[in-house]
């Protein structure tokens, strides 16, 4: 071949667009994604980054004087700050109370209201509905039921001749109460995913099962309950990660009183970092949060995965 | 030609109107209160400044005080401050101290007719260093006891305004009628926290007056008043009647006082606004004695010029304007003011359309002789190190003497 036939096939015709089909595809594909890459970096990465620079700063909101102190907040709240075990200790109550309480009453509602009956959408609505109720709507309510002796629940216990004690006074039953409350606020959400997980197992093993003999709580706990794995691990997860991350509710119906007994992680960060304006240890509070979630969410995967292998 | 006709016309218009913008400015002031009356009054003021600064223009803009001090921190931190605002007590050494307040002292004593020496000393205390001036208070309020007279009436009382007349108003009478009150009135109290709060965010409002009645305080020259006896002893006094008598609104219920579920409660004049509704007769007289004397309590707020704004001098020659002897005897209406003359004047004291002239004297001595209450730069430390000794005084089985000294362990190093 000639010198000027190569340049002939080389060349890029006229009319020829100015990229190939195979970048052309690639830049429309960014150009899509880019509106919430964009949204991602800005909104989420950035600041997760941030976070983790400030974790290692003293650095007050107000005088705006930032000093790079490194891992001294991390070494403040593990081994100086008596506080931080406390709230732990308390986000860790709270997330052993929630946790289960909520998975087995959205299973016992879902297994309820999974099969068609005359009323069945009324009563998922009214499970469902705390869900999209205002979280601060839903604790000024409980507050006001949970006084002591006028509260509602009290004159309700005292016709049955129990004496309710002061819920959001004293430190046990306050947590207790935000648990509990908690709980009916959200369960709602858990129970629509086991509703789906439910009624998306064939009928025919369940059919296959009863012919073969086996009771409603053999086809329970020998059929559904391993199908319904995944889901579970699904639930779990979340409800552990929103359970650490609850604020509003304690924000509202306690402010982590009495006696500090509802000070769980997440508020107690609020108030070093926008009460105290200490943001440096308010974010390295943050990134011990992150990391004990995210070790809880491996732990729980990795444990469901060897029990289904 | 015509093209070149109209093009030079709106090239004027543009840079008249560019000059016009250029001219005219706006300050940007921060309030708590949406009270339409209260916003009213201080637009008022901002266009009366017109007649000297025709060109500047004043937006109120109003954060709620729940949130107040941290929006307004958020706002400093973000580079975008407002150019003025008010600022409560308890907020102001944080402020000072971090160096984000102006001395706004050389404008507004340099300010034509200002009289920096009418405003009260013991008023300005908390806003001065030495020299410098970081703040002019708008309200001096000092607390009183609201009362639900019809109450006392049919109790067969003397009201807290009659005892106070015939030199009876202390801690020991008010917590006999409190008793009486209770017991004449089943399911209802005698005494309500200011607001319903005093076991939570209004704990400092419920415990210093009887402290200060006692001859005590909250902490002095670094040091925790708290566990002194005469903390001690106003506080147990305070603690029977929740948990013995049973006449003060105990933790976790409700016995609102404007809806006539208390006979009294504690609050400032700003409250008598929502009085008409209360659908009771009522009235206000000075906070009990006690053994350390009369000990009015004062909540207090200024105006503040932020270090950062950008129309910063402009700012303070509004201050200076909006403190004046004329718009302080016009804000003394709804906020008690730190002027002797107006304070002093037969203005001020019929004043308020809701509160009678010797009730409003009462108001105008306490001012006079209160103190303010309690405040330190690491004010928000302090309560949060409190809240839960406090929570622990608040048991029927408490300790007193026990929880305060707890309560001094865990602020001590703070202070």
């Amino acid at each position: 071949m000639t010198e000027t036939a190569l340049q002939q096939t080389t060349a890029r015709p006229k009319d020829a667009p100015w990229l190939s089909l195979k970048y052309r595809e690639m830049l429309e594909a960014w150009l899509f994604i880019s509106p919430t890459l964009i949204g991602f970096l800005i909104f989420f990465l950035g600041p997760l980054v941030a976070v983790v620079y400030y974790s290692m700063t003293e650095w007050n909101l107000l005088t705006q004087q930032a000093t790079f102190v490194g891992l001294d907040n991390f070494h403040d709240a593990l081994f100086v700050n008596p506080d931080f075990w406390h709230v732990v200790r308390n986000s860790v109550i709270f997330a052993l109370g929630l946790v289960p309480l909520n998975m087995a009453l959205a299973l016992t509602l879902a297994l309820a209201l999974s099969r068609p009956f005359f009323g069945v959408v009324f009563f998922r609505t009214v499970f469902f509905a705390p869900v999209i109720t205002s979280a601060i709507a839903w604790a000024i309510v409980w507050k006001f039921l949970l006084q002591g002796e006028a509260g509602a629940v009290n004159q309700m216990l005292a016709w049955i001749g129990i004496d309710g004690p002061n819920w959001l006074r004293e430190p046990n039953w306050a947590m207790a109460a935000v648990i509990v409350t908690r709980v009916i606020k959200m369960v709602g959400l858990n129970m629509i995913l086991y509703i789906a997980a439910l009624q998306a197992i064939p009928r025919d093993y369940e059919e296959a099962a009863r012919l073969e003999g086996a009771s409603r709580w053999q086809i329970f706990r020998m059929i559904i309950w391993p199908l319904l794995a995944p889901t579970t691990l699904v639930i779990m997860v979340i409800t552990t990660i929103g359970s650490f991350k609850v604020f509003d509710h304690i924000y509202q119906m306690t402010g982590g009183g009495p006696e500090n007994g509802t000070l769980v992680l997440a508020y107690y960060i609020y108030q070093q970092g926008f009460e105290f304006f200490d943001v440096g240890y308010a974010s390295a509070l943050a990134m011990i949060m992150f990391i004990i979630v995210m070790v809880l969410t491996v732990v729980q995967v990795t444990v469901r995965r060897r029990g289904m292998q | 030609m015509k093209a070149a006709r109209t093009y030079l016309t709106a090239s004027a218009l543009a840079i008249g109107l560019m000059s016009t913008s250029a001219l005219a400015e706006e300050l940007r002031f921060t309030v708590w209160s949406g009270n339409e009356a209260h916003l009213k009054m201080l637009n008022g003021i901002a266009e009366s400044f017109k007649a000297t600064h025709p060109d500047v223009t004043v937006k109120f803009e109003t954060i709620p005080a729940a949130d107040y001090t941290q929006k307004l921190t958020f706002q400093i931190a973000g580079g975008n401050p407002p150019d003025l605002g008010w600022m409560m007590e308890d907020a102001a050494p944080t402020f000072e101290k971090a160096g984000v307040l102006m001395d706004i002292g050389p404008s507004v004593k340099a300010a034509e007719g200002y009289d920096f020496g009418d405003l009260s000393q013991a008023a300005m205390g908390l806003w001065q260093d030495g020299e410098k001036v970081y703040g002019i208070p708008f309200s001096t309020s000092p607390f009183m006891i609201y009362y639900n007279k019809a109450m006392f009436d049919e109790a067969g009382l003397d009201d807290p305004l009659a005892l106070a007349a015939k030199g009876e108003w202390n801690m020991d009478k008010f917590q006999e009628v409190a008793n009486k009150l209770t017991e004449a009135n089943p399911g209802k109290w005698g005494f309500e926290f200011k607001d319903g709060e005093g076991y939570a965010s209004r704990v400092m409002h419920a415990l210093m007056p009887p402290i200060r009645a006692y001859g005590g305080d909250a902490w002095a020259n670094g040091e925790c008043g708290f566990d002194k006896p005469e903390a001690v002893a106003a506080v147990t006094q305070l603690h029977d009647m929740v948990f013995k008598d049973k006449s003060i609104v105990p933790p976790g219920e409700q016995g609102d006082y404007f809806s006539g579920n208390s006979a009294m409660t504690i609050n400032q004049i700003s409250r008598a606004s929502k009085m008409p509704e209360a659908g009771f007769e009522w009235g206000i007289a000075p906070l009990p004695a006690g053994p350390g004397g009369e000990s009015p309590v004062i909540g207090q707020a200024a105006i503040v010029v932020f270090d950062q704004g950008k129309q910063k001098d402009l700012a303070a020659e509004f201050v200076a304007h909006m403190t004046n002897k004329e718009n302080v005897a016009t804000m003394a209406q709804f906020f008690p003011p730190a002027r002797k003359s107006v304070l002093e004047s037969d203005a001020f004291i019929n004043s308020n359309k809701l509160i009678p002239a010797d009730q409003m004297k009462n108001l105008g001595a306490a001012i006079a002789a209160g103190k303010v209450l309690p405040s330190h730069e690491k004010s928000p430390q302090i309560l949060a190190a409190m809240a839960p000794r406090i929570d622990g005084l608040w048991k029927a089985d408490a300790n007193v003497e026990e929880s305060l000294k707890a309560v001094c362990a865990a602020i001590q190093p703070l202070l």
